[in-house]
Protein backbone atom coordinates (compact mmCIF):
# COMPACT_ATOMS: atom_id res chain seq x y z
CA UNK A 1 0.00 0.00 0.00
CA UNK A 2 0.95 3.84 -0.99
CA UNK A 3 0.51 6.28 1.73
CA UNK A 4 0.53 10.09 0.78
CA UNK A 5 3.45 12.04 2.37
CA UNK A 6 0.99 13.85 4.22
CA UNK A 7 -0.31 10.66 5.74
CA UNK A 8 3.46 9.82 6.52
CA UNK A 9 4.11 12.70 8.27
CA UNK A 10 0.91 12.41 10.64
CA UNK A 11 1.54 9.41 11.58
CA UNK A 12 5.30 9.86 12.34
CA UNK A 13 4.45 12.47 14.62
CA UNK A 14 1.96 10.33 16.49
CA UNK A 15 4.58 7.90 17.08
CA UNK A 16 7.24 10.26 17.61
CA UNK A 17 4.80 11.84 20.25
CA UNK A 18 3.91 8.66 21.66
CA UNK A 19 7.89 8.01 22.33
CA UNK A 20 8.40 11.06 23.48
CA UNK A 21 5.39 10.85 26.41
CA UNK A 22 8.18 10.86 28.98
CA UNK A 23 10.52 13.11 27.94
CA UNK A 24 8.20 16.08 27.69
CA UNK A 25 8.32 18.32 30.89
CA UNK A 26 4.38 18.79 30.68
CA UNK A 27 1.86 15.99 31.36
CA UNK A 28 1.42 13.71 28.88
CA UNK A 29 -1.33 10.55 28.36
CA UNK A 30 -0.48 8.12 25.94
CA UNK A 31 -2.99 5.24 25.32
CA UNK A 32 -3.04 2.25 23.03
CA UNK A 33 -6.66 0.94 22.17
CA UNK A 34 -6.50 -2.35 20.66
CA UNK A 35 -9.63 -3.98 19.22
CA UNK A 36 -11.66 -6.15 17.50
CA UNK A 37 -14.44 -4.84 15.24
CA UNK A 38 -17.35 -6.13 12.95
CA UNK A 39 -17.63 -2.79 10.35
CA UNK A 40 -19.72 -2.83 7.59
CA UNK A 41 -18.94 0.63 5.07
CA UNK A 42 -21.66 2.09 3.09
CA UNK A 43 -21.44 -0.29 -0.14
CA UNK A 44 -19.42 -2.69 1.13
CA UNK A 45 -19.73 -6.14 2.50
CA UNK A 46 -19.19 -6.35 6.50
CA UNK A 47 -16.17 -7.86 7.53
CA UNK A 48 -14.29 -8.14 10.37
CA UNK A 49 -11.01 -6.01 11.53
CA UNK A 50 -8.26 -6.24 14.15
CA UNK A 51 -7.42 -2.41 15.31
CA UNK A 52 -4.76 -0.69 17.28
CA UNK A 53 -5.04 2.79 17.99
CA UNK A 54 -2.10 4.65 19.93
CA UNK A 55 -3.05 8.17 21.40
CA UNK A 56 -0.92 10.52 22.74
CA UNK A 57 -2.27 13.66 24.55
CA UNK A 58 0.01 16.75 25.31
CA UNK A 59 -2.03 19.33 28.15
CA UNK A 60 -0.15 22.49 29.41
CA UNK A 61 -2.18 24.83 30.73
CA UNK A 62 -3.93 26.66 28.47
CA UNK A 63 -2.87 24.61 25.33
CA UNK A 64 -3.69 20.72 24.61
CA UNK A 65 -1.95 18.56 21.43
CA UNK A 66 -3.33 15.70 20.14
CA UNK A 67 -1.67 13.04 18.20
CA UNK A 68 -3.30 10.20 16.99
CA UNK A 69 -3.27 6.82 14.72
CA UNK A 70 -5.07 4.35 13.55
CA UNK A 71 -4.22 0.92 12.05
CA UNK A 72 -6.79 -1.42 10.46
CA UNK A 73 -6.39 -4.64 9.02
CA UNK A 74 -9.56 -6.43 7.37
CA UNK A 75 -10.11 -9.70 6.69
CA UNK A 76 -9.46 -9.44 3.55
CA UNK A 77 -5.58 -8.44 4.29
CA UNK A 78 -6.36 -5.08 3.32
CA UNK A 79 -5.02 -1.93 5.47
CA UNK A 80 -6.27 1.07 6.49
CA UNK A 81 -3.98 3.85 8.07
CA UNK A 82 -4.86 6.99 9.47
CA UNK A 83 -3.07 9.48 11.53
CA UNK A 84 -4.41 13.14 12.89
CA UNK A 85 -2.62 15.73 14.83
CA UNK A 86 -4.65 18.92 16.34
CA UNK A 87 -3.29 21.60 18.82
CA UNK A 88 -5.20 24.26 20.78
CA UNK A 89 -4.83 27.26 21.95
CA UNK A 90 -6.83 28.91 24.96
CA UNK A 91 -6.19 32.51 25.67
CA UNK A 92 -5.17 33.39 28.85
CA UNK A 93 -8.17 33.95 31.72
CA UNK A 94 -7.54 37.40 32.09
CA UNK A 95 -7.36 38.65 28.75
CA UNK A 96 -11.49 37.91 27.89
CA UNK A 97 -14.27 38.82 30.49
CA UNK A 98 -15.02 36.59 33.72
CA UNK A 99 -16.17 32.97 32.15
CA UNK A 100 -15.41 33.89 28.30
CA UNK A 101 -12.21 31.69 26.77
CA UNK A 102 -11.24 31.89 23.11
CA UNK A 103 -9.74 28.74 21.40
CA UNK A 104 -7.75 28.27 18.33
CA UNK A 105 -6.76 24.90 16.91
CA UNK A 106 -5.17 23.59 13.76
CA UNK A 107 -5.19 19.83 12.68
CA UNK A 108 -3.88 18.22 9.86
CA UNK A 109 -4.00 14.44 9.08
CA UNK A 110 -4.21 11.58 6.51
CA UNK A 111 -5.42 8.16 5.39
CA UNK A 112 -5.24 5.39 3.33
CA UNK A 113 -7.02 2.63 2.31
CA UNK A 114 -5.41 -0.17 0.66
CA UNK A 115 -3.46 1.32 -2.24
CA UNK A 116 -6.29 3.15 -3.80
CA UNK A 117 -7.64 5.59 -1.58
CA UNK A 118 -5.82 8.32 0.00
CA UNK A 119 -7.01 11.67 1.71
CA UNK A 120 -5.48 14.60 4.03
CA UNK A 121 -6.28 17.37 5.59
CA UNK A 122 -5.11 20.28 7.09
CA UNK A 123 -7.62 22.67 8.83
CA UNK A 124 -7.94 25.86 11.66
CA UNK A 125 -10.31 26.86 14.01
CA UNK A 126 -11.54 29.38 16.08
CA UNK A 127 -13.90 28.97 18.79
CA UNK A 128 -15.52 31.03 21.21
CA UNK A 129 -16.19 29.66 24.98
CA UNK A 130 -18.57 30.78 27.53
CA UNK A 131 -18.15 28.46 30.28
CA UNK A 132 -20.59 28.50 33.88
CA UNK A 133 -20.69 25.96 36.90
CA UNK A 134 -22.02 22.96 35.38
CA UNK A 135 -22.89 24.33 31.59
CA UNK A 136 -21.01 26.19 28.49
CA UNK A 137 -21.24 27.18 25.17
CA UNK A 138 -18.90 27.34 22.32
CA UNK A 139 -19.20 28.89 18.91
CA UNK A 140 -16.55 28.09 16.26
CA UNK A 141 -15.92 28.80 12.57
CA UNK A 142 -13.23 26.32 10.53
CA UNK A 143 -11.17 26.94 7.47
CA UNK A 144 -9.26 24.48 5.14
CA UNK A 145 -8.05 22.16 2.47
CA UNK A 146 -8.60 18.86 1.94
CA UNK A 147 -8.01 16.27 -0.31
CA UNK A 148 -8.65 13.11 -2.12
CA UNK A 149 -6.28 12.29 -4.60
CA UNK A 150 -6.44 15.29 -6.83
CA UNK A 151 -6.72 18.83 -6.34
CA UNK A 152 -7.06 20.00 -2.73
CA UNK A 153 -11.32 21.35 -2.09
CA UNK A 154 -11.74 24.07 0.72
CA UNK A 155 -13.14 23.27 3.42
CA UNK A 156 -15.22 26.18 5.75
CA UNK A 157 -17.35 24.95 8.76
CA UNK A 158 -19.27 27.06 10.87
CA UNK A 159 -20.80 25.23 14.17
CA UNK A 160 -22.34 26.18 17.58
CA UNK A 161 -22.62 24.04 20.62
CA UNK A 162 -23.29 23.39 24.31
CA UNK A 163 -23.25 21.53 27.51
CA UNK A 164 -24.48 20.87 30.87
CA UNK A 165 -23.49 18.86 33.66
CA UNK A 166 -25.87 17.38 36.70
CA UNK A 167 -23.90 15.49 38.88
CA UNK A 168 -23.18 12.16 36.93
CA UNK A 169 -24.36 13.11 33.56
CA UNK A 170 -22.86 15.35 31.03
CA UNK A 171 -24.91 16.46 27.79
CA UNK A 172 -24.27 18.57 24.65
CA UNK A 173 -25.42 19.85 21.71
CA UNK A 174 -24.56 20.90 18.49
CA UNK A 175 -25.16 22.10 15.06
CA UNK A 176 -22.97 23.04 12.18
CA UNK A 177 -22.79 23.76 8.28
CA UNK A 178 -19.91 22.27 6.59
CA UNK A 179 -18.65 23.48 2.60
CA UNK A 180 -16.24 21.02 1.42
CA UNK A 181 -15.73 22.17 -2.36
CA UNK A 182 -19.17 21.68 -4.07
CA UNK A 183 -20.70 19.45 -1.07
CA UNK A 184 -22.34 21.23 1.76
CA UNK A 185 -24.59 19.57 4.94
CA UNK A 186 -25.79 20.14 7.94
CA UNK A 187 -24.97 18.01 11.26
CA UNK A 188 -27.13 18.16 14.22
CA UNK A 189 -25.50 15.74 17.24
CA UNK A 190 -26.37 15.35 20.90
CA UNK A 191 -24.19 13.00 23.09
CA UNK A 192 -25.18 12.01 26.58
CA UNK A 193 -22.01 11.02 28.87
CA UNK A 194 -22.86 8.86 32.05
CA UNK A 195 -20.26 7.95 34.79
CA UNK A 196 -20.39 6.62 37.87
CA UNK A 197 -16.97 4.82 39.55
CA UNK A 198 -15.11 2.69 37.17
CA UNK A 199 -17.91 3.02 34.36
CA UNK A 200 -18.35 5.61 31.84
CA UNK A 201 -21.01 5.52 29.30
CA UNK A 202 -21.28 7.59 26.03
CA UNK A 203 -23.74 7.51 23.59
CA UNK A 204 -24.76 10.04 20.25
CA UNK A 205 -27.04 10.78 18.16
CA UNK A 206 -26.98 12.80 15.28
CA UNK A 207 -28.49 13.80 11.75
CA UNK A 208 -27.47 14.90 8.43
CA UNK A 209 -29.90 17.37 6.86
CA UNK A 210 -30.11 19.51 4.14
CA UNK A 211 -27.01 18.15 2.52
CA UNK A 212 -25.69 18.24 -1.26
CA UNK A 213 -23.26 15.60 -2.05
CA UNK A 214 -23.23 14.96 1.68
CA UNK A 215 -25.46 11.84 2.30
CA UNK A 216 -28.82 11.99 4.41
CA UNK A 217 -29.95 10.27 6.95
CA UNK A 218 -29.76 9.51 11.25
CA UNK A 219 -26.50 8.16 12.74
CA UNK A 220 -25.37 7.08 16.40
CA UNK A 221 -23.01 5.35 18.37
CA UNK A 222 -22.85 3.77 21.88
CA UNK A 223 -20.06 3.24 23.48
CA UNK A 224 -19.16 2.01 27.61
CA UNK A 225 -15.67 1.81 28.85
CA UNK A 226 -14.95 0.03 32.41
CA UNK A 227 -11.37 0.76 33.94
CA UNK A 228 -9.92 -2.27 35.64
CA UNK A 229 -7.30 -0.40 36.89
CA UNK A 230 -5.71 2.99 36.20
CA UNK A 231 -3.72 1.72 33.47
CA UNK A 232 -6.24 -0.64 31.43
CA UNK A 233 -9.60 -0.17 30.85
CA UNK A 234 -12.30 -2.41 28.35
CA UNK A 235 -14.98 -0.63 26.26
CA UNK A 236 -17.59 -2.03 23.75
CA UNK A 237 -18.90 0.38 20.95
CA UNK A 238 -20.99 0.06 18.14
CA UNK A 239 -23.31 2.37 16.15
CA UNK A 240 -23.16 4.14 12.76
CA UNK A 241 -21.61 7.17 12.04
CA UNK A 242 -22.04 9.12 8.47
CA UNK A 243 -18.94 10.15 5.70
CA UNK A 244 -16.32 12.62 6.73
CA UNK A 245 -15.73 14.55 3.93
CA UNK A 246 -12.99 16.50 5.11
CA UNK A 247 -11.17 13.45 7.26
CA UNK A 248 -12.35 10.96 4.08
CA UNK A 249 -14.06 8.49 6.14
CA UNK A 250 -17.21 6.71 4.90
CA UNK A 251 -19.94 6.00 6.40
CA UNK A 252 -20.77 3.03 8.14
CA UNK A 253 -21.71 0.81 10.79
CA UNK A 254 -19.41 -0.86 13.30
CA UNK A 255 -19.32 -2.77 16.78
CA UNK A 256 -16.01 -2.70 18.70
CA UNK A 257 -15.02 -4.73 21.43
CA UNK A 258 -10.97 -4.27 22.91
CA UNK A 259 -8.76 -2.68 25.64
CA UNK A 260 -7.31 0.78 26.38
CA UNK A 261 -3.97 0.67 27.83
CA UNK A 262 -2.25 3.97 29.22
CA UNK A 263 0.47 5.30 30.46
CA UNK A 264 0.71 6.01 34.58
CA UNK A 265 -1.02 9.08 35.68
CA UNK A 266 1.17 11.62 36.89
CA UNK A 267 0.36 12.38 40.27
CA UNK A 268 1.77 15.03 42.62
CA UNK A 269 1.63 14.47 46.78
CA UNK A 270 0.48 17.78 47.91
CA UNK A 271 3.36 18.90 49.48
CA UNK A 272 6.56 21.07 48.84
CA UNK A 273 8.54 19.38 51.45
CA UNK A 274 11.87 18.74 50.25
CA UNK A 275 11.83 15.62 52.40
CA UNK A 276 9.32 14.02 50.75
CA UNK A 277 9.78 15.55 47.05
CA UNK A 278 12.15 12.54 46.28
CA UNK A 279 9.28 9.90 47.51
CA UNK A 280 7.59 7.72 45.08
CA UNK A 281 4.30 9.67 44.67
CA UNK A 282 1.49 8.10 46.77
CA UNK A 283 -0.88 5.88 45.51
CA UNK A 284 1.03 4.46 42.13
CA UNK A 285 0.32 2.51 39.77
CA UNK A 286 -0.37 -1.43 40.23
CA UNK A 287 -2.08 -1.11 43.75
CA UNK A 288 -3.69 -4.00 45.44
CA UNK A 289 -6.94 -4.26 43.96
CA UNK A 290 -8.21 -5.72 47.21
CA UNK A 291 -6.92 -2.49 48.81
CA UNK A 292 -9.85 -0.98 51.59
CA UNK A 293 -12.08 1.12 49.64
CA UNK A 294 -13.57 4.25 51.75
CA UNK A 295 -17.15 6.22 50.34
CA UNK A 296 -18.35 9.01 51.84
CA UNK A 297 -22.17 9.52 51.64
CA UNK A 298 -24.31 12.16 53.41
CA UNK A 299 -26.77 11.26 56.03
CA UNK A 300 -29.23 13.55 56.83
CA UNK A 301 -28.95 15.32 60.47
CA UNK A 302 -26.56 12.51 61.54
CA UNK A 303 -24.02 13.98 59.31
CA UNK A 304 -22.11 11.74 57.07
CA UNK A 305 -21.95 7.79 56.41
CA UNK A 306 -18.12 6.27 55.80
CA UNK A 307 -18.61 2.61 54.42
CA UNK A 308 -15.52 0.96 53.89
CA UNK A 309 -14.93 -2.10 51.82
CA UNK A 310 -12.56 -4.29 53.37
CA UNK A 311 -12.99 -7.95 52.36
CA UNK A 312 -11.57 -10.26 54.56
CA UNK A 313 -10.96 -8.12 56.92
CA UNK A 314 -11.72 -8.94 61.12
CA UNK A 315 -11.81 -5.28 62.25
CA UNK A 316 -11.59 -1.78 60.52
CA UNK A 317 -10.33 0.89 62.35
CA UNK A 318 -10.43 4.83 61.27
CA UNK A 319 -8.42 8.07 62.12
CA UNK A 320 -8.97 10.91 61.17
CA UNK A 321 -8.84 14.96 61.91
CA UNK A 322 -12.66 14.95 62.42
CA UNK A 323 -12.33 12.01 65.63
CA UNK A 324 -9.23 13.98 66.34
CA UNK A 325 -7.07 10.91 65.33
CA UNK A 326 -8.65 8.94 67.59
CA UNK A 327 -8.93 4.89 66.51
CA UNK A 328 -12.65 4.85 65.89
CA UNK A 329 -13.72 0.99 65.35
CA UNK A 330 -16.32 0.80 62.28
CA UNK A 331 -19.27 -1.73 62.42
CA UNK A 332 -19.62 -4.90 59.78
CA UNK A 333 -22.93 -3.69 57.59
CA UNK A 334 -24.82 -6.69 56.46
CA UNK A 335 -22.44 -6.07 52.95
CA UNK A 336 -20.35 -8.93 52.45
CA UNK A 337 -16.82 -6.68 53.12
CA UNK A 338 -18.47 -3.65 54.43
CA UNK A 339 -18.02 -1.79 57.55
CA UNK A 340 -19.55 1.82 57.99
CA UNK A 341 -19.19 4.91 60.76
CA UNK A 342 -21.50 7.68 60.96
CA UNK A 343 -20.03 10.87 62.10
CA UNK A 344 -20.57 14.22 62.09
CA UNK A 345 -17.84 15.87 60.00
CA UNK A 346 -17.80 19.70 58.93
CA UNK A 347 -17.75 20.75 55.14
CA UNK A 348 -13.91 20.81 53.84
CA UNK A 349 -11.40 19.35 53.30
CA UNK A 350 -10.57 16.49 56.01
CA UNK A 351 -7.48 14.02 56.26
CA UNK A 352 -8.01 10.17 57.27
CA UNK A 353 -6.43 7.11 57.26
CA UNK A 354 -8.17 3.20 57.78
CA UNK A 355 -6.36 0.28 59.70
CA UNK A 356 -7.52 -3.16 59.11
CA UNK A 357 -6.88 -6.01 61.45
CA UNK A 358 -4.57 -3.86 63.76
CA UNK A 359 -2.00 -3.33 61.25
CA UNK A 360 -0.68 -0.03 59.87
CA UNK A 361 -2.23 2.90 58.91
CA UNK A 362 -3.40 3.24 54.85
CA UNK A 363 -4.32 5.90 52.95
CA UNK A 364 -7.74 3.85 51.07
CA UNK A 365 -9.03 3.89 48.11
CA UNK A 366 -11.34 6.14 47.53
CA UNK A 367 -9.53 9.12 48.91
CA UNK A 368 -6.98 11.32 46.88
CA UNK A 369 -3.91 9.95 48.86
CA UNK A 370 -0.71 11.84 49.43
CA UNK A 371 2.45 11.67 51.56
CA UNK A 372 1.84 12.89 54.86
CA UNK A 373 4.40 14.35 56.74
CA UNK A 374 5.32 11.27 58.76
CA UNK A 375 6.83 8.92 56.41
CA UNK A 376 3.80 7.47 54.75
CA UNK A 377 0.42 8.36 53.38
CA UNK A 378 -2.93 9.86 54.17
CA UNK A 379 -6.42 9.84 52.61
CA UNK A 380 -7.35 13.47 51.57
CA UNK A 381 -11.59 13.93 51.08
CA UNK A 382 -13.68 17.23 50.27
CA UNK A 383 -16.80 16.38 52.50
CA UNK A 384 -19.60 19.06 50.98
CA UNK B 1 6.70 34.68 47.99
CA UNK B 2 6.39 34.86 51.80
CA UNK B 3 4.61 38.41 52.58
CA UNK B 4 6.21 40.08 55.81
CA UNK B 5 3.73 38.81 58.15
CA UNK B 6 4.53 35.30 56.85
CA UNK B 7 7.98 35.68 58.13
CA UNK B 8 7.02 37.32 61.54
CA UNK B 9 4.71 34.03 62.62
CA UNK B 10 7.57 31.99 61.21
CA UNK B 11 10.34 33.80 63.03
CA UNK B 12 7.72 33.85 66.00
CA UNK B 13 7.80 30.10 66.15
CA UNK B 14 11.47 29.17 65.99
CA UNK B 15 12.19 32.33 68.14
CA UNK B 16 9.70 32.87 70.84
CA UNK B 17 7.95 28.99 71.20
CA UNK B 18 10.85 27.51 72.84
CA UNK B 19 10.59 30.19 75.84
CA UNK B 20 6.66 29.62 75.84
CA UNK B 21 4.48 28.70 78.50
CA UNK B 22 1.21 27.11 77.15
CA UNK B 23 -2.50 27.27 77.70
CA UNK B 24 -2.37 24.58 75.06
CA UNK B 25 -1.22 21.92 78.28
CA UNK B 26 -4.54 22.98 79.11
CA UNK B 27 -5.94 20.63 75.88
CA UNK B 28 -6.00 17.24 77.12
CA UNK B 29 -5.66 15.95 73.53
CA UNK B 30 -1.81 16.73 73.54
CA UNK B 31 -1.53 14.07 76.66
CA UNK B 32 -1.24 11.75 73.89
CA UNK B 33 2.13 13.04 72.95
CA UNK B 34 5.10 11.31 74.19
CA UNK B 35 6.33 13.75 77.37
CA UNK B 36 9.60 15.09 75.37
CA UNK B 37 7.44 16.15 72.04
CA UNK B 38 4.62 17.99 74.56
CA UNK B 39 6.36 20.76 75.44
CA UNK B 40 7.77 21.72 71.87
CA UNK B 41 4.18 21.54 70.45
CA UNK B 42 3.08 23.17 73.18
CA UNK B 43 4.94 26.13 72.96
CA UNK B 44 4.46 25.92 69.24
CA UNK B 45 0.61 26.68 69.50
CA UNK B 46 0.85 28.86 72.20
CA UNK B 47 2.49 30.79 69.91
CA UNK B 48 0.55 30.31 67.47
CA UNK B 49 -2.12 31.61 69.07
CA UNK B 50 -0.63 35.00 70.37
CA UNK B 51 -0.24 35.52 66.51
CA UNK B 52 -4.19 34.89 66.38
CA UNK B 53 -3.56 31.88 64.28
CA UNK B 54 -6.41 28.99 64.74
CA UNK B 55 -4.59 26.22 66.69
CA UNK B 56 -7.20 23.24 66.61
CA UNK B 57 -5.48 22.07 63.20
CA UNK B 58 -1.88 22.15 64.92
CA UNK B 59 -3.35 20.10 67.23
CA UNK B 60 -4.71 17.47 64.93
CA UNK B 61 -1.05 17.38 62.58
CA UNK B 62 0.33 16.50 66.11
CA UNK B 63 -2.21 13.96 67.05
CA UNK B 64 -2.18 12.40 63.55
CA UNK B 65 1.85 12.41 63.97
CA UNK B 66 1.62 10.78 67.34
CA UNK B 67 -0.73 8.10 66.05
CA UNK B 68 1.84 7.14 63.31
CA UNK B 69 4.81 7.14 65.59
CA UNK B 70 6.20 9.48 64.29
CA UNK B 71 9.44 10.84 66.12
CA UNK B 72 8.83 13.91 68.04
CA UNK B 73 10.86 16.05 65.98
CA UNK B 74 9.02 14.94 62.56
CA UNK B 75 5.83 16.10 64.83
CA UNK B 76 7.05 19.44 65.90
CA UNK B 77 8.18 20.32 62.15
CA UNK B 78 5.32 19.36 60.67
CA UNK B 79 3.39 21.68 63.76
CA UNK B 80 5.53 24.79 62.61
CA UNK B 81 5.76 24.23 59.00
CA UNK B 82 1.64 23.85 58.92
CA UNK B 83 1.31 27.07 61.52
CA UNK B 84 3.49 28.95 58.80
CA UNK B 85 1.25 28.12 56.09
CA UNK B 86 -2.09 29.09 58.20
CA UNK B 87 0.03 32.96 58.21
CA UNK B 88 0.83 32.76 55.11
CA UNK B 89 -2.85 32.01 54.25
CA UNK B 90 -3.97 34.47 56.50
CA UNK B 91 -2.53 36.93 54.83
CA UNK B 92 -3.48 36.10 51.76
CA UNK B 93 -7.36 35.36 52.84
CA UNK B 94 -7.43 38.61 55.05
CA UNK B 95 -7.66 38.58 58.72
CA UNK B 96 -11.38 37.50 58.62
CA UNK B 97 -10.95 34.63 57.16
CA UNK B 98 -12.45 31.99 59.06
CA UNK B 99 -10.55 28.75 60.91
CA UNK B 100 -11.72 26.32 58.70
CA UNK B 101 -10.57 28.74 55.23
CA UNK B 102 -7.15 29.30 56.95
CA UNK B 103 -7.00 25.53 57.42
CA UNK B 104 -8.08 24.81 53.31
CA UNK B 105 -6.07 27.74 52.44
CA UNK B 106 -2.61 25.96 54.00
CA UNK B 107 -3.54 23.04 52.28
CA UNK B 108 -3.49 24.68 49.10
CA UNK B 109 -0.19 26.50 49.42
CA UNK B 110 1.04 23.16 50.41
CA UNK B 111 -0.29 21.78 47.44
CA UNK B 112 1.84 24.96 44.99
CA UNK B 113 -1.10 27.52 45.07
CA UNK B 114 0.70 30.79 45.10
CA UNK B 115 -0.67 33.19 47.66
CA UNK B 116 -2.26 35.32 44.59
CA UNK B 117 -4.46 32.43 44.11
CA UNK B 118 -5.98 32.51 47.41
CA UNK B 119 -6.35 36.20 46.95
CA UNK B 120 -8.01 36.08 43.63
CA UNK B 121 -10.34 33.13 44.65
CA UNK B 122 -11.64 35.52 47.85
CA UNK B 123 -11.84 38.18 45.43
CA UNK B 124 -14.32 35.93 43.33
CA UNK B 125 -16.47 34.47 46.35
CA UNK B 126 -16.99 37.52 47.52
CA UNK B 127 -18.56 37.02 51.04
CA UNK B 128 -19.07 33.13 50.60
CA UNK B 129 -16.67 30.67 51.83
CA UNK B 130 -13.82 30.11 50.02
CA UNK B 131 -13.20 26.49 51.91
CA UNK B 132 -14.79 24.33 49.09
CA UNK B 133 -12.80 25.93 46.36
CA UNK B 134 -9.62 25.88 48.49
CA UNK B 135 -10.44 22.18 48.89
CA UNK B 136 -11.26 21.24 45.32
CA UNK B 137 -7.81 23.12 44.22
CA UNK B 138 -5.81 21.20 46.62
CA UNK B 139 -7.53 18.20 45.52
CA UNK B 140 -7.39 18.44 41.91
CA UNK B 141 -3.52 18.76 42.49
CA UNK B 142 -3.56 16.25 44.22
CA UNK B 143 -4.97 14.36 41.60
CA UNK B 144 -2.29 15.44 39.01
CA UNK B 145 -4.10 17.95 37.56
CA UNK B 146 -1.05 20.60 36.61
CA UNK B 147 -1.46 23.88 39.46
CA UNK B 148 -2.15 26.17 36.62
CA UNK B 149 -4.69 24.16 35.51
CA UNK B 150 -6.18 23.47 38.39
CA UNK B 151 -6.36 27.15 39.34
CA UNK B 152 -7.40 28.34 35.92
CA UNK B 153 -10.66 25.84 36.35
CA UNK B 154 -11.73 25.97 40.06
CA UNK B 155 -11.13 30.42 39.48
CA UNK B 156 -13.45 30.03 36.29
CA UNK B 157 -15.92 28.62 38.35
CA UNK B 158 -15.82 30.27 41.80
CA UNK B 159 -17.50 33.75 41.15
CA UNK B 160 -20.76 31.63 40.33
CA UNK B 161 -20.30 28.48 41.65
CA UNK B 162 -22.09 26.65 44.61
CA UNK B 163 -20.04 24.54 46.75
CA UNK B 164 -22.07 21.69 45.36
CA UNK B 165 -21.31 22.73 41.57
CA UNK B 166 -17.38 22.62 42.63
CA UNK B 167 -17.73 19.25 43.92
CA UNK B 168 -19.79 18.13 41.12
CA UNK B 169 -17.23 19.47 39.02
CA UNK B 170 -14.01 17.57 40.86
CA UNK B 171 -16.44 14.86 40.84
CA UNK B 172 -16.29 14.70 37.12
CA UNK B 173 -12.61 15.63 36.92
CA UNK B 174 -12.37 12.44 38.99
CA UNK B 175 -14.92 10.42 36.92
CA UNK B 176 -12.65 11.67 33.81
CA UNK B 177 -8.97 10.43 34.83
CA UNK B 178 -10.61 6.99 36.07
CA UNK B 179 -11.68 6.36 32.38
CA UNK B 180 -8.43 7.52 30.95
CA UNK B 181 -8.38 11.09 30.00
CA UNK B 182 -5.09 13.10 31.27
CA UNK B 183 -6.08 15.15 34.61
CA UNK B 184 -5.47 17.96 33.16
CA UNK B 185 -7.39 17.89 30.14
CA UNK B 186 -10.40 16.47 32.70
CA UNK B 187 -10.13 19.82 34.43
CA UNK B 188 -10.05 21.20 31.24
CA UNK B 189 -12.95 22.91 28.66
CA UNK B 190 -15.05 19.95 28.61
CA UNK B 191 -15.37 20.50 24.73
CA UNK B 192 -12.15 21.14 23.29
CA UNK B 193 -11.85 21.22 19.33
CA UNK B 194 -8.88 19.24 19.29
CA UNK B 195 -10.63 16.33 21.31
CA UNK B 196 -13.53 16.00 20.28
CA UNK B 197 -13.40 13.24 17.49
CA UNK B 198 -11.33 10.42 20.27
CA UNK B 199 -13.97 8.05 20.74
CA UNK B 200 -12.87 4.83 21.48
CA UNK B 201 -13.26 1.58 18.69
CA UNK B 202 -14.85 3.96 15.64
CA UNK B 203 -13.26 1.74 12.70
Amino acid sequence: MTLGTSSRAALHAAAWSLLAARGIAAQTTATVDVGASTVRYDGFLPSGAASVTPAATWTRPGATLIARGSYLRFESGHRSLEGLIAASLFTPPALLPDGWRGEVTVSGGGSSYADFASFWHATGEARLHFVAPGRGAWMGATAGRTSYGSAARPVAVAGIGGWARRGWLMLTASASRSFIGDTAYTDVESTAEVGAGAWGLHGSVGARISSRGGGHGVYGAGEATRALSQRIAVFVSGGRYPTDPVSGSVAGRYLTVGVRIRNPTPRRPPTWDPVQRGRAPAAADGEATLAPQIEIRPAGDRGVRLLVRAPGASSVELAADFTDWHPVMLERVMEEGAWQLLLPVASGLHRLNVRIDGGKWIAPAGTTRSADEFGSEVGIVAVP
Amino acid sequence: MMRASGYVVLLSLCLVAPFSRAAAQGDPRLERLDEATRPVVVALIDTARAVGLPVNPLVERALEGAIKGAPGATIATAVRRLAADLGRARDALGSGASPVELDAGAAALRAGAGPDVLTRLRRARGHRPVTMALAVLTDLVARGVPIDTATTAVLTLAATARDEDLVDFRRAVERDIAIGAPPAAAASIRVNAAAREARPGRP
